[in-house]
């Protein structure tokens, strides 16, 4: 029996004319958050969806804190909270009706309380007179996230939770999802957009066609990566600098002022090993990093097509 | 949890009070009392009115009351709840509620009882001003406590249909337009009284018997009193209709709780489809067994008697057992694709096993049961088997080949399908009448699929009719076995493609 606080194991989803999830496995622990990554139509949302009990898997089982959720479904919807891409609303009741009608559902201890809690923690604790149909879609999307953790589940599916809301929200996103992290909860995000994932996954699962191209923590998949994008800057023997790189066999390289880009596809041990042969020829490092996030580098060499 | 608690319902109450309550308990009201007052006018000048009586003024003004009684909390209550899922169900709601540790129960009373509660409190004004009219007139308090024992009766049978038809439907309005075809279905109960389950699952002869039990008998009054038999036995018609409607109402529980706690499962298990089409057969049949009480086609207490005006019962009711189990083969068959995944874990590529989870199997097993409940009739005619037989092989081919047509145009055209079953049952059904018409050779008409059986059990047929009905029947068996051929080639392109991905 696995530890994860989420455990997916052989999930397979069959639509008539196509698998729309085919054998996907995954293990998310407390205090992970794994960002579950793909172009539309890859299947992320019928796995999550799946996942809760709401598609009919052919085959494949789901647990929860090590317990079969089919078997246990009253007991373990407590501890899975699933927030959908859209955002069902009861238009003609309140920010907190709507909280307590959901409160009640899940008989969460000192309901008004939390209430105000899970109001505060989303940013809506203004809105809590309004009604649902007055408030914005990203607004909408706060509630529902609000809802979501209203009965403090252990694991949380949230389903391109960021889609409608503005910068800031976005940032506040990160921000609550950091916290909840760091409160131990196990989290399956799903974004179309990496940046936003990046950053707080230390996992990500990267899946296309239904099939799970490639999954781990962040520094597993990094260390698979064979092609990098990187940027370097130097703040003297720089003249040192491009001949050691055009030594080093790199790609594509554009050598401009006191730095360079360049591609480099023999792995991340041979690119420490690059940046080891520049410092020890002198070559005064004062910036080396990937062109983009660690992420994005993974996502666009799994092999899914079709990006975004 | 009670219903006070139910998250749902108190949901739905907060709803109904937002939009507003007063208005339409005002109006109820006035309706109400605008009738009360009538009474009252005529209690005061009664020259001014053409009744005979006091008691004929009081039940033409309860009549009335009970009238806008029923349109409300049966007809609107019903449009009202199976709206509010339709529409909950499509923005997402319904999935998230039943993500709630909710048990799939609470959520089914939640949605039963919740929307309507503008229409329960309108009904209760008019019940509770229908009271007074009664009263007033003199009237029997059994027919007030029977007409409303039969109205909630009815609204929460309707209203469990309506939770059912919500989880189902994909517009709104399908609701009210799904009760308005259910009730113009029930009309003709009104031309044969006590004869009809549609006269007993709707309260149309529970109700309009407690008003002639109010009358001196005339002649039309007499059709719609008495009490009906049920295999025999006399049982009063309020009692039949809350049973019926009880039992029945057992069954759409069980599926309503099924659908809302997993809306991929089968609606029913294969033995409780059986089960509730036998119940409704045997209902059936039993409130005709009296006319023939066994001894088909001769009349009860006569040994060589026919009476041709009874010619038309028996087709009839096969006519309406074939369509029912349609209906249900319909509604009941599961879905191709339900099969191939049950098929894929359970690892059954073989014909037995599609067959045993196919509505195929299905179709057998309503046919029998069909069978067994029209066998009451010929208990102690036993010369008149043939008849019998005809009828029952006729009902085997309408059942198979439905189901056969549903799954092989599901498995074959997917979403064109109703198109091309509709395209074949008319074929199958219509087109022989429409060539009858055309040639006016009646013969045609008997290779209508429902013909054989329906012509059998009319009597009067010789030794050559029936063998001539018998080889219409093998023909239509036939095509069933062409349909079963084709029906598995489908469904082996289905599991062959499903081995390869």
């Amino acid at each position: 029996m696995s530890d994860a606080a989420l455990s997916i194991q052989n999930l397979r989803v069959d639509f008539p004319e196509v698998i729309a999830v085919n054998d996907v496995s995954l293990n998310i622990g407390a205090g992970d958050v794994c960002g579950l990554i793909g172009p539309n139509g890859a299947g992320k949302t019928t796995t999550m969806r799946a996942v809760c009990g709401l598609q009919e898997c052919t085959r494949g089982s789901v647990r929860v804190a090590g317990h079969e959720l089919a078997r246990k479904p009253e007991a373990l919807k407590r501890q899975l909270g699933f927030m959908p891409d859209f955002c069902p609303t009861y238009d003609q009741l309140t920010a907190s009706e709507f909280l307590d009608h959901f409160g009640r559902a899940y008989s969460v201890p000192n309901r008004a309380k939390r209430i105000d809690e899970c109001l505060e923690l989303t940013w809506l604790t203004e809105k809590r007179s309004a009604l649902c149909e007055e408030l914005s879609r990203g607004m909408k999307q706060r509630l529902v996230l609000a809802k979501t953790l209203l009965p403090d589940p252990g694991v949380l599916l949230l389903d391109e939770p960021a889609s409608g809301l503005d910068p800031l929200g976005r940032m506040e996103l990160r921000k609550l999802l950091l916290d909840l992290r760091k409160a131990g909860k196990a989290i399956l995000i799903s974004s179309h957009i990496l940046s936003e994932l990046s950053g707080f996954c230390n996992q990500a699962a990267i899946m296309e066609r239904g099939k799970l191209v490639m999954s781990g923590t962040i520094a597993e998949l990094g260390q698979k990566l064979t092609l990098w994008k990187m940027s370097v800057k130097w703040r003297n023997n720089g003249d040192k600098a491009p001949g050691i790189l055009r030594a080093a066999n790199v790609n594509n390289l554009e050598v401009a002022g006191d730095g360079a880009t360049f591609t480099f596809n023999r792995g991340a041990d041979a690119l420490d090993e690059l940046l080891k042969t520049l410092v020890l020829e002198g070559v005064r490092i004062s910036e080396w990093r990937p062109i983009g996030d660690e992420l994005e580098q993974i996502f666009l060499q799994s092999g899914a097509k079709d990006l975004m | 949890m009670s219903l006070i608690e139910n998250p749902i319902f108190l949901t739905q109450k907060r709803l109904v009070h937002r939009g507003g309550v007063f208005a339409a308990i005002l109006l109820a009201v006035l309706i109400g009392a605008s009738l009360l007052a009538g009474l009252i006018a005529y209690r005061s000048v009664p020259s001014n009115f053409s009744f005979d009586s006091p008691q004929e003024a009081g039940e033409v003004f309860y009549g009335w009351t009970l009238g806008v009684e029923i349109l409300v909390v049966v007809a609107i209550g019903f449009a009202r709840i199976s709206a509010v899922l339709t529409n909950e169900r499509k923005a997402g709601l319904l999935d998230a509620n039943r993500l709630t540790p909710m048990k799939p129960w609470e959520l089914v009373v939640g949605y039963w009882f919740g929307p309507p509660l503008r229409e329960i409190y309108m009904g209760a004004v008019l019940a509770g001003l229908g009271l007074v009219i009664v009263l007033l007139g003199k009237l029997s308090i059994v027919l007030w406590l029977g007409t409303q024992l039969l109205v909630l009766s009815t609204a929460m049978f309707l209203g469990l249909l309506a939770v059912l038809m919500g989880m189902v439907f994909q517009r709104p309005q399908s609701g009210g337009i799904f009760l308005v075809l259910f009730l113009a279905s029930q009309m003709f109960s009104f031309a044969t009284p006590k004869l009809f389950l549609t006269d007993f699952l709707l309260p149309i002869y529970g109700i309009a018997n407690l008003f002639t039990g109010e009358q001196i008998y005339s002649d039309q009054a007499n059709e719609w009193s008495g009490l009906p038999d049920l295999f025999g036995f006399s049982i009063d018609p309020v009692l039949l209709t809350v049973g019926l409607q009880f039992i029945t109402g057992i069954f759409l529980w069980r599926i309503a709780v099924r659908k809302a706690g997993n809306p991929f499962q089968a609606a029913l298990l294969r033995w409780e489809i059986i089960a509730l089409f036998a119940l409704l057969v045997f209902f059936q049949q039993g409130l005709i067994w009296g006319q023939w009480r066994g001894n088909f086609p001769y009349l009860a207490g006569y040994s060589n008697r026919f009476d041709d005006n009874l010619n038309w019962l028996l087709p009839v009711v096969h006519g309406g057992t074939a369509l029912l189990a349609i209906v249900f083969l319909a509604f009941a068959s599961p879905q191709p694709e339900s099969i191939r995944i049950k098929a894929m874990r359970a690892g059954i590529k073989s014909h037995a096993g599609i067959f045993s989870h196919s509505s195929v199997s299905l179709a057998i097993g309503l046919t029998a049961a069909a069978g067994i409940a029209l066998f009451t009739h010929f208990v102690r005619s036993i010369v008149y088997l043939e008849v019998f037989f005809i009828a029952v092989a006729n009902l085997l081919a309408i059942t198979l080949i439905f189901a056969l047509l549903l799954e092989f145009c599901r498995l074959r055209y997917q979403r064109r399908a109703p198109g091309f079953i509709a395209l074949w049952l008319f074929i199958l059904c219509a087109l022989p009448a429409v060539l009858a018409a055309v040639f006016t050779n009646s013969e045609l008409l008997k290779f209508s699929l429902f013909a054989p059986g329906c012509a059998a059990l009319a009597g009067g047929n010789g030794d050559e009719n029936l063998a001539a009905l018998s080889r219409i029947v093998a023909g239509h068996l036939c095509i069933a076995i062409l349909l079963y051929a084709a029906w598995w080639q489908e469904w082996k392109k289905l599991l062959a493609r499903s081995a390869s991905v």
